[in-house]
């Protein structure tokens, strides 16, 4: 233990994410939303006119949404205004739909991802990665292997390029539509970067894929697009991180992610996000699911000013299968809204949602979950366990969930504890030698391990050494 | 201006008209007033809604030709323990004055929402409960019929240092009446003094063309218990609320329900705790079954506040569907402010155990038979709970009644 802890203090984690770089951009917008700047980005980055259209449609819609506000307790939004916000900033690199050589980006690019351990990753655990900076991916790479198999992981602009068929068929149509919510609507107005992922039938992509967003300049937004196609029995994992360094001014990041999981076919997406405390990050991600396909939705959200986000599957097919696992770490001024939301919309479907949350420091989160199981959807099973670890009184731990069940040869469970941290627990390791700090901490490592046991193992050292800083800010 | 319409002869005259008749103080007919003028900029209460779809459509409720404000009626016996008042409203206004004045709207603010408000200005029914210090009552009951085609009632329970009582008010369909569509509507306020138990329960069995809307609110004084039981079988659609503001150190309540719906029938039932003060205790339990195309709409609410240290709160929700028509929603909420908590809730919405059903049916027993049994079972967490025999085999009876 002692050692481990030795680790981590020569590992300054915060300055391996807080870190600043000078501003250079090639190219980026006024602040603010009109026509104008969708036609800018559109223009500059060379679409087909049904792309263009369809983001003129979304700024229209985005236009007659009203902003969220009637959600019982939900994260102030009121100074979410996107008439500050910077929507599009091309970094300063040559290719323009990234490098395949991290030597070949320029050196404080290439020095922010080193930082941020992303090569090195690559190297030892990945298919394949995808690293954006601002709103550009500007590295992209995967091992032959699976390019020969068909694999297709390439940036989400390329792709609308090389690949126009299957990203008009997908891409904010049948999955995550414009207007679904205002800020969906806002993502397909001004989208950029992100991945597309393909994955032909019965492929097994054996390593993740990972992708990696950083935002750099004060007062941008980053609006980046995951599309994933997995094919009849095929399987992949994807990974996202996401990181800012902070400041003063708030920075928004609304992200896209549609998977399509076909039959049989088998899609995990997993997040760590751990946007700066300027963040707002309010996310549509969402997933049909085909018969006996499996989506395991996996997050973790450190980080961010107010997150509200509820990853999605529609149970579509019969025997198709959904597994959430969530964790939420709310400090002090965050506001960590989170959850799940199941469909199940075929006989024989079945859903798990595993959330833990942990608030401290007058810190808040909360559990919105909705479950909901069709007329005929006979047979599906639902089981929802929502626990919440509270270090203080002056945070918040909500847990909201909604059932709704219009079948009734169904097993529907849903069970929530929360309560605070375990001064026996705390005695005990104590009594075995162990300081406060150093208990409490361990003690928040054991609530976790359900969601860490998931990740690949640099994730769950990745997470378990962000809650533990977090830790660190409170209890030193 | 709110989202529902207001009845045809509702009018200062109307409320006027109602409280003249009563011979009220002037506090209560400006209260009525206030009420009345309030409706204009009222909404109705919060139902929930997700994305697409909305709970329970109060909206759809046509308030001009369910209310008729001066045509109320009602049959309501009222039986005491020695001791105690149990007093029709207009009794306890003469008996009690300061007792009503300072009890009324204490805990349900009348301006609180379009529906409360209503009832506020229009209520000519209800009953005063009133157990001085020291004093423990037995089996309170009041059973009302309804005979108009609405009715408005409000009913106040007061306990003092130390007294105790148990409580069954009960609702149900009297004469028949010319109409479509008939409202019953109660507002129920209990004040739980210091070192108090008050167990009330409510059994409304109305006619299913009946809507009905009740609220009932506690307010739970140091060391005081309050134990609310609430039975719904019948009317059209229900909307009910059962509330209990802890507000005293080491305040403590139950909220134990049970309904069973049948055909078109719609209950929303709701039930919701805030721990505002020490070591404060909440159970909710609350057991449905539903048949037919019965639908059901269920919110728990476990509020802990910032002061409530050392707080438990348990709530379990279980809904059996005996109906593939039927439809059965639930949203347990926990709110929690004080980490010094001990806090959990569950839900379940399933069918009748098939094991349990298979070891009946080898036992040579019919197989509706054994369901049945298993659904009175089902029931027996809530019925243990039940202090008024009364009551118990009332909600037995109709229980059973359903299942054959």
């Amino acid at each position: 233990m002692s050692s481990e802890q030795d680790h981590l203090k020569e590992t300054d984690t915060e300055a391996r994410f807080d870190f600043k770089k000078e501003a250079a951009s090639a190219f980026e917008t006024e602040k603010g939303l009109t026509e104008e700047t969708v036609r800018v980005i559109s223009e500059d980055k060379d679409e087909p006119e049904w792309m263009l259209q369809r983001r003129l449609r979304a700024l229209e819609q985005f236009q007659e949404m009203p902003m969220p506000t009637d959600w019982p307790g939900q994260p102030d939004l009121s100074e979410v205004d996107v008439g500050e916000i910077v929507p599009y900033i091309r970094p300063d690199v040559d290719v323009r739909a990234g490098v395949d050589d991290w030597t070949e980006l320029p050196d404080e690019i290439k020095d922010t991802f080193d930082k941020l351990g992303i090569p090195e990753a690559e190297k030892n655990a990945l298919s394949g990665v995808g690293a954006q900076y601002e709103s550009e991916v500007v590295y992209q790479n995967m091992q032959e292997r699976w390019e020969e198999k068909g694999v297709i992981f390439m940036n989400m602009d390329k792709a609308v390029q090389e690949h126009p068929d299957i990203v008009r068929e997908h891409f904010m149509t049948k999955c995550v539509p414009p207007s679904d919510n205002k800020f969906a609507a806002l993502h397909g107005a001004v989208w950029s970067g992100g991945s597309f992922v393909y994955v032909p039938e019965g492929v097994t992509v054996e390593m993740p894929v990972q992708a990696y967003f950083r935002m750099n300049s004060e007062g941008m937004g980053q609006f980046e697009h995951t599309l994933i196609v997995a094919e009849e029995g095929s399987e992949v994992h994807y990974i996202e991180g996401c990181s800012a360094p902070k400041y003063s001014a708030f920075n928004l990041h609304s992200g896209g992610v549609e998977v399509f999981v076909g039959e049989d076919a088998h899609v995990q997406y997993s997040t760590v996000q751990n946007w700066s405390k300027n963040t707002y990050n309010l996310n549509t991600k969402r997933a049909l699911v085909e018969a006996g396909g499996r989506m395991e939705w996996i997050s973790g959200s450190m980080g961010s000013k107010a997150t509200m986000l509820y990853p999605a599957s529609i149970l579509k097919g019969r025997g198709a299968s959904d597994n959430h696992i969530t964790i939420a770490f709310a400090g002090e001024g965050q506001n960590i809204d989170t959850g799940a939301k199941v469909y199940h919309n075929a006989p024989n479907t079945k859903s798990t949602i595993e959330s833990k949350s942990i608030s401290k420091d007058g810190g808040r989160t909360n559990y919105r979950g909705l479950v909901h199981i069709a007329d005929g959807a006979e047979n599906s099973s639902t089981a929802v366990e929502c626990d919440a670890l509270m270090f203080d009184n002056e945070s918040t731990s909500d847990t909201m969930p909604y059932m709704e069940i219009n079948e009734s040869k169904v097993d529907v469970a849903h069970e929530a504890t929360v309560g605070k941290i375990g001064d026996e627990d705390i005695f005990y390791l104590q009594s075995r030698g162990l300081d406060d700090d150093d208990a409490k901490q361990m003690i928040v490592s054991g609530f976790i391990e359900p969601i860490t046991e998931e990740l690949p193992i640099e994730y769950a050292v990745e997470l378990n050494r962000l809650v533990e800083l977090e830790m660190e800010g409170s209890l030193g | 201006m709110s989202s529902a319409q207001l009845p045809a002869n509702l009018s200062e005259a109307t409320v006027r008209e109602i409280s003249e008749q009563r011979e009220e103080p002037e506090w209560l007919l400006e209260s009525r007033l206030d009420a009345l003028d309030a409706l204009e900029t009222l909404d109705l209460p919060d139902v929930i809604q997700t994305p697409g779809r909305r709970w329970t459509n109060l909206e759809a409720l046509d308030f001009e030709s369910l209310v008729d404000p001066l045509d109320q009626a009602d049959e309501t016996e009222r039986t005491a323990d020695e001791g105690i008042d149990v007093l029709t409203f207009t009794e306890a206004i003469e008996q009690h004055p300061d007792l009503v004045e300072s009890a009324f709207g204490s805990t349900i603010d009348p301006q609180e929402n379009y529906l409360t408000a209503l009832s506020a200005a229009l209520f000519t029914t209800g009953t005063v409960v009133y157990v001085p210090e020291g004093v423990d009552a037995e089996d309170v009951t009041i059973r009302a019929e309804m005979n108009s085609r609405s009715l408005f009632s409000h009913t106040l329970v007061v306990t003092e240092e130390s007294s105790s009582v148990t409580i069954l008010e009960s609702i149900e369909s009297g004469e028949s009446v010319d109409a479509d569509a008939r409202y019953f509507s109660n507002l129920v306020e209990i004040a739980a003094g210091e070192n108090s138990y008050v167990q009330y329960g409510s059994l409304q069995d109305l006619e299913e063309d009946t809507y009905s809307y009740t609220l009932k609110r506690a307010d739970v004084d140091t060391y005081a218990t309050v134990n609310w039981i609430e039975g719904n079988l019948g009317s059209r659609l229900t909307r009910s609320d059962v509330e209990s503001e802890l507000n005293g150190d080491s305040a403590e309540t139950k909220i134990v329900g049970a309904f069973f719906g049948h055909d078109e029938q719609h209950f929303d039932v709701n039930a919701r705790v805030w721990h505002k003060a020490e070591n404060t205790t909440a159970d909710l339990v609350t057991r449905g079954v539903l048949d037919d195309a019965a639908r059901s709409v269920y919110e728990g609410v476990q509020d802990v506040g910032r002061d409530a240290w050392n707080t438990s709160s348990y709530q379990r929700e279980n809904t059996l569907m005996l109906s593939d028509e039927s439809e059965a929603d639930a949203s347990p909420k926990l709110i929690i402010h004080n980490h010094d908590t001990e806090a959990s809730h569950s839900a379940t919405v399933g069918q009748v155990d098939q094991e349990d059903l298979f070891y009946m049916t080898s036992r040579a027993i019919d197989p509706l038979q054994a369901r049945n049994m298993l659904v009175e079972g089902f029931f027996v967490p809530v019925l243990d709970e039940i202090e008024v025999e009364e009551f118990r085999e009332d909600l037995e009876s109709l229980i059973a009644a359903r299942l054959r």
